[in-house]
């Protein structure tokens, strides 16, 4: 499949050789997209930005009259990243044994299974007179 | 900056350093997935097949950084889009306009959690235990990316630079 352009890579660093830094990195990718998907359902920002007063808060606050609008997706993020982080961390305690069987595809099948989802929770945008 | 450039030439700059960061990672996120989907063979041929021929493993760790650079500056000027574009936005009717912003910081956030396994598995490409799961992702954020772009492109120019 690939070729030596593609595959011509240097020797791999400490890091890329790390045997649990590959259960974290993959554990983290693939639980990210469903966290992300979940933690917008449930809205659950780790923090409320308001950019009228740049008034930074934790966790969700609605948007105050007078106060101009919230933004929830910084919080969404950090909450995403801080789950997906502790999920490969406790994964990388796994016996090897086991880290080994997590499915590296769904690296790629969840962000793409994900978008459905984005859409469908955007409908007001798309469905709005 | 107060009396050195204006606010909105301030924000104008901010945009631009976003759009150069986008640009560069737009066009090494396009060559690995050339690389990936479409090997080479045989080195030279023509100006595709040189495209294609990258030594796309060095491309990993710049892709990461400018994918990350390019979030945090974009998520920098949200803060003025969400008050001066999007306000105007939603007052001229510009719904699906709007919606496809929130799209887009939605696609840019799964793009970024990717971003450790993409690197493990491009550092490790000799290894071909890898080599499906590195396509997949790799295809998939060169798709993000496109998609980042042009929507940032077309509301550029809804209501972008100097406005």
């Amino acid at each position: 499949m690939s070729t030596t352009a593609s595959r011509a890579a240097p020797a791999p660093s400490s890091l890329a050789a790390s045997a649990r830094f590959k259960t974290f990195a993959t554990t983290f990718s693939i639980s990210g997209p469903v966290i992300y998907c979940l933690i917008q359902y449930f809205n659950w920002p780790l923090f409320t930005f308001h950019p009228a007063t740049d008034r930074l808060v934790w966790g969700y606050e609605a948007a105050r009259s007078g106060e101009g609008p919230n933004m929830l997706w910084y919080g969404w993020t950090a909450t995403t990243i801080l789950i997906a982080a502790a999920l490969g961390l406790i994964a990388m305690m796994l016996p090897e044994r086991i880290s080994r069987k997590i499915p590296l595809a769904l690296v790629w099948i969840f962000p793409i299974l994900a978008v459905p989802y984005v859409i469908y929770s955007l409908m007001p945008w798309w469905t709005h007179p | 900056m107060a009396g050195l450039i204006s606010t909105n030439t301030f924000w104008t700059l901010w945009l631009f350093v976003h759009l150069i960061l986008a640009v560069g990672l737009l066009g090494a996120l396009t060559h690995q997935a050339m690389a990936v989907a479409l090997p080479v063979r045989q080195p030279a041929g023509g100006i595709v097949t040189r495209f294609r021929a990258v030594p796309a493993a060095g491309y990993a760790t710049a892709v990461c950084v400018l994918w990350v650079l390019t979030f945090l500056v974009g998520s920098y000027i949200y803060t003025k889009y969400r008050i001066f574009i999007r306000i105007p936005l939603e007052q001229t009717g510009h719904y699906k306009t709007g919606g496809f912003f929130d799209f887009k910081e939605h696609v840019a956030s799964l793009g970024l959690v990717l971003l450790p396994a993409y690197w493990y598995f491009w550092k490790n490409a000799q290894n071909p235990e890898y080599d499906n799961a590195r396509k997949g992702v790799t295809l998939v954020l060169a798709v993000m990316c496109w998609f980042l772009f042009i929507v940032g492109h077309v509301l550029n120019n809804t209501r972008g630079f100097a406005s």
